[in-house]
């Protein structure tokens, strides 16, 4: 039977590109590109993998800023068939995304709802819970594998020390793993094309009441003290010196 | 002030009791049945039992914190411990601040540091949050010589089913105890490299670890050695990074290290920038270097 899927997907500044401002000590975005979240990628694979086999429709929505339709327009050269994206997005804050992403899917036909577990910027591993209490939807997490047959829907969740295999009936919410799948790097064909489909942006509304507030945002200290050899003997002797006394 | 902990990894159990200690009284709700976990000081230890639907789990504790007169709950970050806190902060509708690996207490409020922009950046906030995960590595594992009692308490079932549990290989190695750790990364090349790497954990009487890559990817070693923000968090006496190019990742799994070596063929290797001594080259050729002056 075909499956409806919504596939919720992420922009982050590359992350690799980030330089640290010198005098404030605070790390510099503005002027850094955006690229597609890993584990989006991942995401969107997983559901792409159920719609060749089995049909359906994938509709992508992006919680982010304008710059977002690039990234969309990846995910439809992936095998998206529809993209909305969500403007409005600033601070990390996962009660928030979690809102505006499920009062958009609440207007969505689906089966399946899938998302990241654990994005590579914030990492906070909060948004899946946070979005299948929302929709009071079950919640299959950290997916390292995923299987569907009719209404059911099993997966296989790694924890740090046992694989669960869980199962719940659809609709359901499920989050992935960098392990469930390789993400597919489309043809030049699809690429082409998906730059001339059509994006439905609009401006999230949700405001919520948030108590925390920002004292400082820093780029981590390092007092490292950068002794650098690129002569190998000595600075194998060097070395050697440092780990016995390592050792005592 | 007193804190619900959960959390179902015995290390960060351990570490969030040995840094609530003094700071107010704590139980502990955990799947582990470690009875090392009484020495912490903990009121009571609850050791929950059944399936570990994380439903279940959550429901349970956002129960016993409405009834049991807690001010502040604080949940390991762990594969489980992350979905029990964010059902817990939807079904009571309360903020969560996420990750945090430092958390100070002020009348009304807390100040908790966590990593923003992938470990680029320390966040530090002030909020009225009561609800938080934190990383493993939180504070040092100081034993004391108390009895805590234990208490079990059934999982309520939820609509999710489990199947099956099957337990993962067993853990071969504790490298949060190492003193030295030698780690290599994708700049090792190949699986047979590890050989010509272990003279050097030897002769440093060292554990082997991994980044990401090589652990994950390329399976070249087992899960439990690999180092980095998705794996485990170390704080030896002396880190040694071999071809580990030092991503961001990676180093906030080792950034508590005390001295940091790093061998790396590209001289402008980020991990560099967090080395207290680097040494530009091939590592094959400086690996028996350093162990022939040891």
């Amino acid at each position: 039977m075909p499956y409806d899927i919504v596939v919720l997907i992420k922009q982050i500044p590359d992350l690799e590109l980030i330089k640290v401002n010198q005098s404030t000590e605070e790390p510099i975005t503005d002027g850094v590109p955006f690229k597609f979240e890993n584990l989006s990628k991942n995401s969107v694979e997983a559901a792409v993998r159920i719609k060749e086999k089995n049909g359906g429709k994938i509709t992508a929505v992006l919680f982010g800023n304008e710059k977002g339709t690039q990234v969309m327009k990846e995910a439809y050269a992936m095998g998206v068939d529809e993209g909305i994206l969500i403007t409005g997005y600033s601070e990390n804050n996962p009660v928030l995304t979690a809102k505006v992403l499920a009062q958009k899917i609440k207007q969505l036909h689906y089966d399946l709802v899938i998302l990241g577990n654990q994005s590579a910027d914030s990492m906070s591993g909060m948004v899946a819970g946070l979005v299948a209490t929302e929709l009071n939807l079950p919640l299959l997490s950290n997916a390292v594998s995923i299987e569907v047959t009719d209404k059911i829907v099993k997966v296989s969740t790694a924890t740090e020390k046992d694989v669960i295999k869980l199962e719940a009936t659809m609709p359901a919410v499920i989050s992935v793993t960098q392990e469930t799948n390789e993400p597919r790097f489309p043809p030049v064909l699809q690429i082409i094309k998906a730059g001339k489909k059509s994006i439905s942006t609009e401006q999230s509304t949700v405001k919520i009441e948030n108590t925390s507030k920002i004292i400082s945002k820093k780029a981590p200290k390092s007092e490292r003290k950068r002794l650098i050899f690129e002569d190998v003997d000595k600075g194998a002797q060097e070395v050697a010196k440092v780990l016995k006394e390592a050792m005592k | 002030m007193k804190f619900l902990i959960f959390s179902d990894i015995e290390d960060s159990a351990k570490q969030v009791m040995s840094f609530l200690k003094g700071k107010g009284d704590f139980v502990l709700y955990t799947t582990e049945k470690g009875e090392s976990l009484t020495k912490y000081g903990a009121q009571k230890i609850v050791l929950l039992t059944g399936k570990p639907d994380v439903k279940g789990i959550s429901s349970l504790l956002s129960d016993e914190f409405s009834s049991g007169g807690y001010d502040l709950v604080m949940i390991a970050s762990t594969v489980l411990g992350r979905d029990i806190a964010s059902l817990f902060s939807g079904q009571k509708s309360i903020e969560v601040i996420p990750e945090i690996f430092d958390i100070k207490f002020n009348s009304g409020t807390v100040t908790t540091k966590r990593y923003g922009l992938g470990g680029k950046a320390v966040i530090e906030e002030e909020s009225k949050s009561k609800l938080f995960t934190f990383l493993s590595g939180l504070s040092d594992d100081v034993p004391g010589d108390g009895s805590s009692p234990i208490e079990t308490k059934n999982i309520p079932e939820g609509v999710v089913k489990i199947l099956a549990i099957e337990q993962k290989k067993a853990k071969e190695v504790n490298l949060e105890k190492a003193n030295i750790i030698v780690a290599v990364g994708r700049g090792l090349g190949k699986i047979e490299g590890i050989q010509q790497i272990e003279p050097l954990v030897k002769a440093v009487r060292g554990e082997l670890a991994g980044s990401r890559p090589v652990c994950l990817d390329y399976h070249w070693l087992s899960e439990d050695r690999q180092v980095g923000y998705s794996g485990r968090t170390v704080k030896p006496k002396a880190y040694v990074a071999l071809g580990i190019s030092g991503q961001i990742q990676h180093i906030a799994g080792m950034r508590g290290s005390k001295v940091v070596v790093a061998v790396n063929k590209d001289k402008n290797a980020p991990i560099f920038q967090e080395a207290d001594y680097g040494i530009v080259g091939d590592l094959y050729q400086i690996v028996p270097k350093i162990v022939s002056y040891l």
